[in-house]
């Protein structure tokens, strides 16, 4: 690999892969890096190269996704750099600096320019019962499904409050497994009144909005009950899953799938000092940027769900933009060239983001998320307790703080899953504007030992 | 068994890993997680209370699927680990 590359793309979903399709081809040194062994990103996760599934994925809203990435695997000038996990990202003198642990051992990656195409994930719903194993996210769920040809439970419940959750049990039905109900925590009524105050944005996605409706045709034909108004409030079992008491009463299960929408990855923006906001109604973090999706961090651009949950075809049309103003701030296009061939990508942008948007107010957890207990723990990865928790946010202080005093948000998944409930908690108590965390150092887990091998 | 493996599809080679000094069977491209689970081992870690924890993300960003790799003492993301003929790996952890 060259001393410094020209450009490195993180994520090979749909943003990456647009991105990478607009700097191919140019004589550049490029590296996609993933840990995933294979591009595609969340929506496209592929089935191991091992496995032979024929019409694998072959719904109509897939087709020009499988395109994309058909013509990103044909490149053969970019490397595919998959199964490795990217751990920090810093700016340095002449670009950026990247550490990745690769399949033989940690590796530095330096670049000119970054492009974080990480995506998004699932927000982290704490309940009680939410620890015991079979309790998965949605996507997780999906993502067995679509990668793994693998059923993950015998009897699956989805609750939550985002529309993705029909297509994920829509899925798992026709690939023969059992769905035990699809609960919405809101009343159907208010989602279709919040579409309805959107009619053209609704209409320009006519093919979403015709896949939920392909979807519960479907689960109404497999005799699958998909309720509204009816919350998730706790998980029960002893070692594992067993079932969920819900407004709809006890439904015995032993998979639930949490459906409350979803949080960008954006902790290597954060780790390279970019500046940052509020996400959407889920929570999270989203990368501020300018119209070539350049972040305030010279040299780190950011398309995809890092810059705010959008959907697919928004990922892919943002990953072209960031991939043509890389190549314009390359001098490989001039400003005017790269404005006309950034055009129609700026307006699917646009068309898509504003269909994001109200899918965001359709699918908005506030005021629906089930409530913890005084057990519940809110940090799974160091055991911290609702009631822990709620202790330390009387006595004041930040989320930082909290975390010093309680240890939450330090463990290995570094307060993806703990950060959005701890802030909605400091929210309540009228501390909205909290920072959060501070970014840390290592996104992703690594043993000591691997980090002091690599010098 | 916990969950099913899509029939009808064709996998990779039949292959063995070892959780917890038990044979688990696999095929070749799975990850370990989807192994463990199809062999009803749903339990992927313990946690500081010794209770049994199980994946949660299946994506790589929330660590609930740390497992034990025996061969180097490594803690690896069973949801990220491609199941390898003789892989041993333990929960206890
Ligand atoms: C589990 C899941 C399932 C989803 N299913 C659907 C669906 O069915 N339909 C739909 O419309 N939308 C779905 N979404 C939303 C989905 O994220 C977008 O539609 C789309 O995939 C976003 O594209 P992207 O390029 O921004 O990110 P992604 O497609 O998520 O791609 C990001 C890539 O970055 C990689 N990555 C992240 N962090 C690192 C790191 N530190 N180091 C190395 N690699 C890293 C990931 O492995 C991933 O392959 C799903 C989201 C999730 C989380
Ligand atoms: S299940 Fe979340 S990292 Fe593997």
């Amino acid at each position: 690999m060259a001393d410094i590359l020209d450009v490195a793309i993180v994520g090979g979903g749909p943003a990456g892969q647009a991105a990478a399709l607009h700097l191919a081809g140019r004589g550049l040194d490029i590296a996609v890096i993933d840990e995933q062994p294979r591009p595609g990103g969340q929506i496209l996760r592929q089935p191991p190269a091992s496995f032979t599934v024929p019409g694998w994925l072959a719904g109509r809203g897939y087709a020009r996704l499988k395109h994309q990435l058909a013509r990103f695997e044909a490149l053969d000038d970019i490397r595919w750099l998959g199964g490795c996990s990217v751990l920090d990202l810093a700016p340095t003198m002449d670009g950026l600096s990247l550490l990745a642990a690769t399949p033989g051992g940690i590796s530095r990656i330096r670049a000119r320019h970054v492009l974080v195409a990480t995506g998004c994930q699932d927000l982290a719903v704490p309940l009680p019962g939410w620890t015991l194993p079979g309790v998965m996210s949605a996507g997780g769920i999906q993502a067995f499904v679509k990668s793994q040809r693998f059923i993950p439970g015998e009897r699956i419940l989805l609750a939550g409050t985002h529309p993705l959750q029909l297509i994920v049990a829509e899925q798992v039905v026709r690939a023969g497994g059992e769905v035990a109900a699809i609960l919405f925590a809101q009343p159907r009524a208010g989602m279709i009144a919040t579409a309805m105050r959107h009619p053209l944005i609704a209409l320009r996605r006519a093919p979403d909005l015709a896949a939920a409706a392909s979807a519960m045709a479907t689960l109404r034909r497999a005799g699958v009950p998909v309720r509204f108004g009816a919350p998730l409030h706790a998980i029960s079992g002893m070692d594992r899953v067993t079932g969920a008491v819900t407004g709809m009463g006890e439904i015995a299960c032993d998979t639930v799938g949490l459906c409350y929408g979803f949080v960008p990855q954006s902790a290597l923006p954060r780790m390279a000092g970019a500046r940052m906001h509020k996400a959407g109604p889920a929570g999270g973090w989203a990368c501020a940027h300018d119209h070539w999706l350049r972040s305030s961090v010279v040299g780190l651009s950011v398309a995809g769900e890092a810059l705010g949950v959008a959907g697919a075809a928004a990922a892919a049309a943002g990953g072209a933009i960031a991939g043509i103003g890389i190549a314009r701030d390359l001098g490989l296009f001039a400003p005017e060239q790269a404005e006309r061939m950034a055009r129609p990508h700026r307006h699917a942008f646009d068309t898509h983001r504003a269909f994001a948007a109200m899918l965001d107010s359709i699918a908005d957890p506030t005021g629906h998320l089930p409530r913890p207990d005084a057990e519940t723990l809110l940090c799974r990865c160091e055991d911290v307790s609702f009631e822990t928790i709620c202790g330390a946010i009387e006595q004041g202080g930040s989320a930082n703080a909290i975390k010093l005093a309680t240890r939450c948000g330090m463990g290995a998944c570094q307060g993806r899953n703990c950060e959005p409930a701890l802030l909605r908690l400091l929210g309540d108590v009228g501390r909205g504007d909290d920072p959060g965390f501070t970014a840390r150092f290592p996104a992703r887990p690594v043993a000591i030992g691997d980090l002091a091998e690599s010098g | 068994m916990s969950g099913t493996r899509i029939p009808g599809e064709t996998r990779g080679a039949a292959i063995t890993v070892i959780v917890d000094g038990a044979p688990v069977p696999a095929f070749a491209g799975e990850t370990l997680a989807t192994a463990m689970i199809a062999a009803d081992r749903t339990a992927f870690r313990h946690d500081t209370r010794r209770v049994a924890r199980g994946l949660f993300c299946n994506m790589g960003s929330c660590s609930e699927c740390l497992v034990t790799r025996v061969a180097d003492g490594r803690r690896i993301r069973a949801c990220l680990t491609e199941a390898a003929d003789g892989l041993e790996v333990r929960t206890d952890g």
